[in-house]
């Protein structure tokens, strides 16, 4: 049975980048610390990692009237209902729950690393002691027993927050009306819609490494929606026709030159 | 060891069977194994071979293999292979196999269908290896080449899996008696006569 489709809202509004999101994750899927340097950044890993799930990115920002914004970010894995990820994996190793969410067989996971190019948000990462692809799953085992995800549980400002999916588009909406013109929705309208949405103080193109309208790379489409179906239409074809040509013209037997007579092609 | 015995014909040498099979059985394996990646529901593939993680490396192990007898078998035939003005008109008569021709021009070494089918698998054998390459390690190469690689390797595959099914039939049950050109490599003169009379006549003297 089709359970709750849930949405995580991240209100950047809220957020005050105190990384309490990044620490509950770690904490909540035993995801060990790797040693960083600093590079000038409270932004600390400095991106995502195999086992960093969910990063807040630190962005200084000038608009065009030269007004300069510190802009907080959470990002991670986006839960697309149209999931490149998915569409790739040979395994099923990347799947859909009945959250809607998309979470992640790791035993079934081979390494192949085709996730990590087709997600249009640059998410999965690829641990290569394991030979295995690592990515937020929001929580699914936290979903499963009615429990909200880390993050959500141990935001104190109320910036993430997780629902049914039509109360929290509705909710974002609301929140938005609220906001300054330039406060956005960002996620329900595009691959097919996502599983994490954000409300955006800013317009999505001023955001680092948060494309403005993402969707499943063109050339996964080819790949899966057409040569793959003509990988067997072609050869089946083939295969089809020269059956036929037996069946029609017969082999073509090589003859004796008869003496004086003309060679039959 | 001699090139002619009664009326059967030398047309290969071992070096020429050799690298053919390694070429085509790294191919074969490489398409069976891709198959089992394509198609997920096709789970007798992994289970036949040990898993999908350990199909995994026998499709990179046998796409190296396959790489290196594209290269040889490239060096090998390229000559036999090239086109000459005559194989525009070859083409033109479907090879005399589709529909009731006048007699074919004389092929030399390879006919022109022979010859288009190995420079499509040297153009597409390429591409499948370069972008097999690339999707081996895609975290060190610009996300787009990542991309088009996975595309242009189901592209490729197509291609020559399609090109393939024509070569079996047409290298077995469609032309009786050339089978064994990669076999024992010994046709009949009249197989020659009719396969490659311009190579024939170069090479061997009609015995009186």
């Amino acid at each position: 049975m089709k359970k709750t489709e849930y949405v995580k809202l991240i209100d950047t509004t809220r957020c005050t980048a105190c990384r309490g999101c990044q620490v509950a994750c770690k904490q909540w899927n035993e995801m060990p610390a790797s040693r960083t340097r600093n590079f000038g950044s409270y932004q600390n890993p400095p991106d995502l990692q195999w086992n960093t799930w969910t990063l807040i990115r630190f962005q200084e920002y000038a608009d065009k009237n030269g007004d300069f914004k510190w802009l907080f970010r959470k990002d991670g894995c986006m839960h697309c209902t149209e999931a490149a990820c998915i569409k790739v994996c040979p395994s099923g190793a990347l799947y859909h729950t009945d959250y809607g969410t998309v979470a992640l067989n790791r035993s079934a996971c081979i390494g192949c690393k085709a996730c990590v190019s087709a997600c249009p948000f640059d998410i999965p990462r690829y641990n290569q002691a394991t030979d295995k692809i690592y990515k937020c799953d929001l929580c699914y085992t936290r979903l499963h027993e009615g429990q909200k995800p880390a993050c959500v549980l141990s935001c104190p400002t109320g910036a993430i927050t997780i629902g049914e999916k039509k109360a929290m588009i509705e909710a974002a909406y609301n929140r938005v009306a609220k906001l300054d013109g330039k406060a956005t929705v960002y996620g329900d309208k595009f691959v097919g819609g996502t599983h994490v949405m954000y409300i955006l103080s800013e317009n999505p193109a001023a955001y680092d490494k948060l494309p403005s309208n993402p969707k499943v790379p063109a050339s996964v489409i080819l790949w899966k929606n057409l040569f793959k179906p003509f990988t067997l239409i072609g050869m089946g074809a083939v295969a089809g026709m020269a059956a036929l040509h037996y069946l029609i013209k017969g082999p073509h037997e090589v003859h004796e030159k008869k003496e004086g007579g003309e060679h039959d092609v | 060891m001699s090139d002619t015995i009664r009326d059967m014909v030398r047309v290969t040498d071992p070096i020429e069977r050799i690298s053919h099979w390694l070429l085509a059985g790294s191919c074969l394996f490489c398409l069976f194994t891709g198959l089992g990646f394509m198609f997920r529901t096709w789970g007798f593939i992994p289970s036949l071979l040990g898993g999908l993680y350990a199909l995994k490396w026998m499709h990179i192990f046998s796409g190296v293999v396959f790489g290196f007898a594209l290269v040889y078998a490239y060096t090998m035939w390229r000559k036999d292979c090239a086109f000459e003005p005559d194989d525009a008109q070859w083409i033109k008569q479907g090879g005399g196999y589709l529909w009731k021709t006048s007699s074919l021009p004389p092929v030399y070494k390879y006919n022109a269908g022979q010859k288009l089918f190995f420079w499509f698998v040297v153009v597409f054998g390429v591409l499948i290896v370069l972008t097999g390459l690339v999707m081996w390690n895609p975290l060190a190469f610009p996300v787009a080449v990542a991309r088009w690689s996975y595309a242009l390797h189901a592209l490729s595959a197509l291609v020559i899996g399609s090109f393939f099914v024509v070569h079996l039939y047409l290298g077995t049950i469609g032309n009786p008696g050339t089978f064994q050109a990669m076999t024992t490599g010994w046709c009949s003169r009249a197989w020659c006569e009719t396969h490659c009379p311009r190579w024939l006549a170069d090479h061997y003297k009609k015995p009186e």
